[in-house]
């Protein structure tokens, strides 16, 4: 059993009249990815920045590794790091510059700040202005200002907003790396499902304030269950292929097959259904927001307004 | 500790951006605009100076002038003063052209022949003087006058104060050799007399000369010490440039340089200030800092103390290059300041005073900065804070000019911008500008320890506004 190093008990936040958070509660330990979801205006980053103690709670207890992010505020912040909303840094001055700045504050030296460039790639391009940095640069540079000293509890609110694929990927990679090599928790907030899958090892869903969910994700990321819409002529006959040969659970809507299957083995059931003179017209694999499966979960989104 | 490394980041912070290099730059380029505004008041009064003037008096003018007076005191209907007036001037003219001096040019013979005739007028014996202005002899006119004054003494129509007093006068007339000729160089030199010879009468007779009101304790003290200072001055031949010719430009650039850089250094704190926490938070820098264990008044404490820093830095690279610029572009001799402690004279070097006395003048920045800082916490909008307190800073002065016109009750003197002029509160006895222009009003009459009170009750206020309110809001 891994020991929590992120504790929220009954944290609750209002601003004005509306309740924003409501007795939120969770638990993340070392070395786990935690996904934090939710459609926009649930409260994720409400939550990340009480977390960090950029905004006050109204009630409740955060423990970092133990220590009260209220009442030991700089004990707790030594073992904590993060990104809210865009990673903002000085972008008059290098890459390098910033880190120092930071490494000066928590006595890190040199060697380090190297180690953490190779970590997020940034390597040779750390002498540039942050300014010329493309986004993906900037959320990695952001990446290695928090890991700078280690902490044990990572926090990163949305982080993959507004990067293209390539960019994703290399984060996933990075955070993976250090969540599952050097044991850091990695409390990570978004709205797209399919990105949380691909790297959670647990996933809390969060909803007008409230926690409705939470869930391990124990497929690991090799075995992706997608989404795929099939368009075909014959549905009654490949319904029953489908449900015979590779033991699936179509969903049949009027006119259109819905499947859930592994993404390796969709070749083979394209395979199988043109050898048996079906005819195809659309294979179309979907990539659901969170959003979508919220929405149909709470009753087709009666909670537009959030 | 903490705070250091906090304050260390936070200057690295300032000094990497190019703007804070321009702005040193632009402060700079402020005291050579001062510089050439100088000089090209040099070129313009060049000319038109009056020392410059030579008036020269020829002998057929003063004959001239004595045949008009003897024309006037043919007429008839002269009545007893006037007559009186003209004979006066017409032996004194006579006298003139006997012995060759030159009329109205204030020196000792003038000073002499005057005393002549009027002694000959009351019918006294005239013979020694004459002599003596024949021979032209300056010496022994002092000593005649010391002869005088000793028979005063002795037939007890003066005090022994007074007998005293001008025997001082004489012994630095007769030491120094004031008035025995007139140039425009030692002009000084005879109204550093005068004023000695003010705070003597008013310290034997216990009524200020030049308010007519009786003398307070403290008054006492600065008028001896103003006598001390005086005579130091003749001994050291320092001039007084607050008596002395306007024609000193290094002076003159010296008392507008500061006034010029000093308000250029104003604006560029403000701007800086006034970005403090509203740009931080606009960018969403500020999370860089709140994210590290430090709590949030250290930051405020960091941020605070680097404008200091900056503050200190510029007054201080600006002293230097206006040290230098006046050492390297005028001639004369820089302007020392004198001051007088526990009785004793004591003098500052001409650069170490320039520097001390920028100093002191960018003591009211501090309280502007402090200021825009406030608003940018409190607004959390860097427009805002810049603006207003540029203009209050742009404002003050005008608005406390016509405040203290129309109000004159006794607390006037609380208004914070009433003590914001500290240099002639620490440097009473230096030349200012502002006095020398506005003249001392009402407010400025406080004293130092009240003034510097004032200040430090405001800018308490704001900082425990500033701190609560950094404190307390949400960082967002």
């Amino acid at each position: 059993m891994s020991k929590i190093v992120l504790e929220l008990k009954n944290v609750s936040k209002t601003f004005g009249r509306r309740k924003v958070l409501d007795n939120i509660s969770l638990n993340v330990k070392e070395g786990e990815i935690y996904g934090f979801l939710g459609p926009n205006g649930s409260g994720k980053t409400t939550t990340i920045k009480i977390i960090l103690h950029l905004i006050d709670s109204d009630s409740g207890i955060i423990k970092v590794n133990g220590f009260d992010t209220k009442k030991q505020f700089e004990q707790a912040m030594e073992y904590i790091g993060g990104i809210v909303e865009n990673p903002d840094m000085y972008r008059y001055m290098s890459g390098i510059d910033n880190l120092k700045l930071h490494a000066r504050l928590r006595n890190i030296d040199k060697k380090r700040i190297d180690e953490v460039l190779k970590l997020v790639e940034l390597n040779g391009r750390e002498c540039d202005k942050v300014g010329k940095y493309s986004l993906g640069m900037k959320q990695r540079l952001g990446l290695a200002l928090t890991l700078l000293h280690r902490p044990k509890v990572l926090i990163l609110d949305e982080p993959t907003n507004g990067l293209d694929p390539a960019g994703i990927k290399k984060l996933r990679d990075i955070l993976k790396q250090v969540a599952h090599k050097e044991g850091v928790a990695v409390f990570v907030s978004s709205h797209i499902l399919a990105e949380m899958q691909q790297m959670c090892d647990k996933v809390a869903v969060l909803d007008n304030g409230k926690i409705v969910k939470v869930e391990e994700i124990t497929n690991q990321s090799e075995e992706i269950i997608e989404q795929v819409e099939l368009r075909v002529k014959d549905i009654d006959k490949t319904v029953k292929i489908l449900k015979e040969k590779f033991k699936l659970d179509p969903i049949v809507e009027k006119e259109i097959i819905n499947i859930f299957i592994q993404t390796e083995k969709l070749p083979k059931v394209v395979k199988e259904l043109a050898v048996s003179d079906v005819e195809i017209k659309a294979v179309i694999p979907k990539n659901h927001t969170l959003e979508e499966i919220f929405f149909d979960a709470t009753e087709g989104g009666k909670n537009e307004n959030n | 500790m903490k705070i250091i490394k906090l304050f260390i980041d936070e200057n690295i912070k300032i000094w990497k951006k190019l703007s804070t290099k321009i702005m040193i730059v632009a402060i700079i380029l402020s005291l050579f605009a001062v510089l050439a505004l100088v000089k090209f008041m040099e070129k313009t009064e060049e000319n038109t100076l009056i020392s410059n003037i030579e008036v020269e008096y020829e002998k057929e003018d003063l004959e001239r002038e004595i045949q008009y007076f003897e024309s006037q005191l043919e007429n008839e209907k002269l009545d007893e003063e006037s007559r009186l007036n003209f004979e006066r001037n017409l032996e004194v003219n006579k006298l003139y052209l006997e012995y060759n001096i030159r009329p109205y040019s204030n020196s000792w013979e003038n000073e002499l022949t005057t005393y002549i005739v009027e002694q000959k007028m009351n019918g006294q014996d005239v013979e020694e003087l004459l002599d003596i202005l024949k021979n032209k002899d300056f010496n022994k006119y002092i000593e005649y006058q010391k002869k005088q004054l000793k028979q005063q003494l002795d037939n007890a129509t003066i005090s022994e104060q007074e007998y005293s007093d001008n025997l001082t006068i004489l012994d630095l007339k007769e030491k120094y050799e004031i008035g025995k000729s007139y140039n425009q160089e030692s002009y000084w030199k005879m109204t550093v007399i005068e004023k000695i010879k003010s705070a003597q009468y008013s310290l034997r007779t216990g009524i200020n000369k030049e308010t007519s009101k009786l003398l307070k304790v403290e008054e006492k003290q600065d008028l001896e010490d103003s006598i001390k200072l005086n005579i130091y001055r003749l001994e050291h031949n320092i001039p007084d440039s607050n008596t002395g010719s306007n024609s000193n430009y290094r002076l003159r650039f010296e008392l507008l340089a500061p006034m010029f850089s000093i308000a250029v250094i104003s604006i560029v704190i403000i701007v800086i200030a006034g970005g403090t926490i509203s740009n931080e938070i606009s960018t969403g820098t500020i999370k860089f800092w709140a994210l590290t264990p430090n709590k949030r008044w250290k930051i405020m404490t960091a941020k605070l103390l680097s404008i200091l820093f900056y503050i200190i830095i510029l007054v201080l690279i600006t002293s230097l290059v206006s040290v230098l610029i006046a050492n390297v572009f005028f001639a004369q001799e820089g302007e020392t300041y004198l001051y007088c402690k526990n009785g004793e004279v004591k003098e500052i070097g001409n650069t170490l005073y320039t520097i001390e006395f920028y100093f002191v003048k960018a003591i009211p920045i501090t309280l502007f900065a402090l200021f825009a800082v406030m608003l940018s916490t409190i607004t959390r909008n860097t427009a805002v804070a810049v603006s207003f307190s540029v203009a209050l800073y742009i404002g003050n002065g005008i608005a406390m000019q016509i405040l203290n016109q129309f109000i004159t009750k006794d607390w006037v003197r609380f208004i914070p911008f009433n003590n914001l002029n500290l240099t002639t509160k620490i440097f009473p006895n230096a030349t200012d500008m502002t006095s020398m222009m506005f003249g001392t009003n009402f407010a400025t009459s406080t004293t130092l320890g009240f003034s510097l009170a004032v200040i430090g009750i405001c800018a308490f206020l704001m900082l425990v506004t500033m701190y609560d309110s950094f404190n307390k809001r949400d960082i967002i």
